[in-house]
């Protein structure tokens, strides 16, 4: 039987050994490999003088990327409850019908396109305030342009909302739907059914798509490129800039790292939040 | 591409020698509308005027990068007897290192239209000395975008400029340094306005202190842009315009004509190029080393750079500005395609108001005082 586990056992490790190579090649060499170039000078010497000039050019556009990010992923989370809820507790066929049939749409379409209708949706004299001016909802003088952070935060919203909902609206049809009936043959509203027996059951998985949201739009290069102007602008756009005006790896690196962290901070919320679950009787 | 090009090349002599006749053979860095210049344009006129003589075209790719592979052809045919191109068209950039490594000849005495260029471009490529090794083929230009119906008289200088934007907040905009070159052009001019000496900074010799003596322009630099509007690229800055969100903003000239052209711009937009001026970049001519047919590669480069081609192919078929002296187009051109291109910044504003790229180590530190200064 022995020699029979044995190749059962290097028959699992050639079976995981493409998807391993593959974390290796692709991730971690590439992460090992700008983590040196973010710690070290080009003699090979120990520094954190990229960091220190991250710090001194791009301390503005990083708090910006955070309140940008967080911004996004809270206002996706209440979208996505909103949406989810209605899919779930609705009781009209026909709104929850056109719901269903629409919500997905925007994850069929690239950050860059989205990033390039909203440019001409949000802008000053775009279609959205032209729409407006012509309903007789708003004077043409009062118009302002939503392309900055304004526009950056549409965009993510409208773009993660859908893939957050689609998670959500999945976990809520899974639970037990006698505890909700429950609740609303005592009496509870709809939405104290759904914030009070419903959304505590999904609360893992919909941390779960937000810190995934988190972590894709922390590392959009279009959106921000696109739909606002550079002062300030996230980080991305900050190390493409760093490579493609003065070839400087060290310091794009060093955003790099700033970038890692700060999903890195996400991720351990999301971990303590689990753990501290699992360690619960 | 590379394999392409050098198969190209070889089926270019392969046809030519059983002839016995000459082949020119072209390459250029740049978009397809260069390949396609020579190609149907420069190419068949040459051969007229030479029988006997084909003209290759070959494109080697957009950008400094398409340069970067005609160094690397002409670096690794070093040793051999000849090089496979005769002609070539390159960026400033490669220009310089070419110059500097020995592969490109000193041809323009050669050359009668060469008395025709003013340009400072023609002598300096970035900080690299590159006079007598090329002409320019054309020059594209920044300049101020402005919409003539919201604003009667254009400010004359980078100065008045300052004052207008003061007190007519947010309609002035540009996209940065991020956003594409109009920005940095519109960052480079302030510079070379309030900076201190402009030419330095063109011609060198490079001193790190130099950017101590920028703060203050850049300080004022940063007011500026409370009352500027950011936009998304160079893009940004035409549909800003376009739409009527901002009344003035720096754009590409043959970007800008070309958008008029297509509808993208309503007809009653304007350029003006204020003083001290604001940079822009020339492709140029240049002919490698160990050409096989220098007199020839030079009779091509004379009829690519004379007036009525300049101002035919250059100025009236492309939207570019020509790479010779603009005075020397008058009368070339029919009056509509005159007045299309020099009615707004005229051949007087082109000579003395048409400013390089700072030296490569100044431009560096022009972007990132900026960085350090304004955007954070």
């Amino acid at each position: 039987m022995a020699p029979n586990m044995l190749s059962q056992r290097q028959l699992a490790l050639i079976l995981i050994a493409p998807g391993l190579f593959l974390v290796a090649a692709l991730f971690l060499y590439p992460l090992g490999f700008s983590l040196i170039s973010a710690f070290t000078r080009p003699d090979g010497s120990l520094t954190l003088e990229w960091f220190a000039k991250a710090f001194e050019l791009y301390s503005g556009d990083i708090l910006f990327t955070i309140i940008i990010v967080v911004t996004s992923c809270v206002l996706t989370g209440l979208a996505a409850i909103a949406i989810a809820g209605t899919l779930t507790l609705g009781e009209n066929r026909w709104v929850v019908g056109t719901l269903r049939a629409l919500y997905r749409w925007p994850l069929f379409i690239p950050f860059i396109v989205a990033a390039q209708c909203m440019r001409t949706f949000l802008a000053k004299n775009g279609l959205m305030n032209n729409t407006f001016v012509s309903l007789g909802l708003m004077e043409p003088l009062s118009a302002t342009s939503f392309l900055d952070w304004r526009g950056i935060i549409a965009t993510f919203v409208w773009k993660q909302t859908p893939f957050v909902a689609l998670l959500l609206a999945g976990a809520l049809a899974s639970i037990d739907r006698a505890t909700l009936e429950a609740g609303r043959n005592l009496g509870a509203s709809r939405p104290r059914v759904l914030f009070e027996l419903a959304l505590p059951q999904v609360m893992p998985t919909l941390l779960v798509a937000l810190v995934l949201s988190f972590v894709t739009m922390l590392s959009v290069l279009s959106v921000p490129m696109m739909v606002a102007g550079s002062q300030p602008t996230m980080l991305t756009v900050d190390m493409a800039f760093r490579i493609n005006a003065y070839g400087d790896y060290s310091t794009a690196n060093a955003l790099g790292v700033i970038t890692y962290l700060i999903s890195a901070g996400a991720a351990i919320l999301y971990l303590k939040r689990g753990l501290a679950k699992e360690g619960a009787p | 591409m590379r394999t392409l090009t050098i198969a190209c090349s070889i089926a270019a002599l392969m046809a030519a020698t059983p002839l016995s006749a000459q082949t020119l053979n072209v390459a250029t860095a740049g978009d397809q509308n260069m390949v396609d210049y020579v190609k149907d344009y420069l190419g068949p006129m040459f051969e007229k005027a030479h029988p006997g003589v084909k003209v290759v075209s070959v494109g080697t790719g957009p950008g400094d990068s398409g340069s970067q592979k005609i160094y690397e052809k002409l670096d690794a045919q070093k040793a051999s007897a000849a090089t496979d191109f005769d002609v070539v068209v390159i960026h400033q950039k490669a220009a310089g290192t070419m110059v500097k490594e020995g592969l490109l000849a000193k041809y323009t005495g050669g050359v009668d239209t060469a008395k025709l260029v003013s340009s400072e471009a023609a002598k300096n490529a970035l900080g690299a000395d590159v006079s007598g090794y090329v002409l320019p083929m054309f020059q594209s230009q920044t300049a101020l975008a402005y919409n003539a119906d919201l604003l009667k008289t254009p400010p004359n200088s980078f100065a008045e400029l300052k004052d207008w934007v003061s007190k007519n907040p947010k309609q002035f905009g540009y996209n940065g340094i991020k956003g594409g070159m109009s920005g940095v052009a519109f960052v480079t001019g302030w510079v070379y306005a309030f900076g201190g000496d402009a030419d330095k900074l063109v011609k060198g010799p490079y001193d790190p202190a130099v950017k101590a003596g920028w703060d203050g322009a850049l300080a004022d630099l940063k007011t500026f842009n409370k009352n500027a509007v950011i936009t998304p690229g160079n893009a940004g800055t035409l549909d800003m315009l376009n739409r009527g969100e901002i009344a003035m903003g720096p754009v590409w000239v043959d970007m800008f004509y070309s958008w008029q052209a297509d509808g993208k711009l309503p007809p009653n937009m304007k350029l003006k190029l204020a003083a001290p001026g604001m940079p822009g970049q020339p492709m140029y001519y240049a002919v490698p080393e160990k050409t096989a047919h220098r007199k020839l590669a030079e009779a091509f480069i004379a009829l690519a750079t004379s007036p009525q081609v300049q101002a035919d192919g250059i100025v009236k078929r492309f939207n570019w500005y020509p790479g010779i002296d603009a005075k020397n187009l008058e009368g070339k051109l029919d009056q509509a395609a005159w007045n299309k291109l020099f009615t707004d910044i005229t051949p007087a504003d082109l000579s003395s108001k048409a400013k390089p790229f700072p030296i490569a180590p100044y431009f560096n530190d022009i972007l990132e005082s900026y960085e350090k200064k304004v955007a954070n």
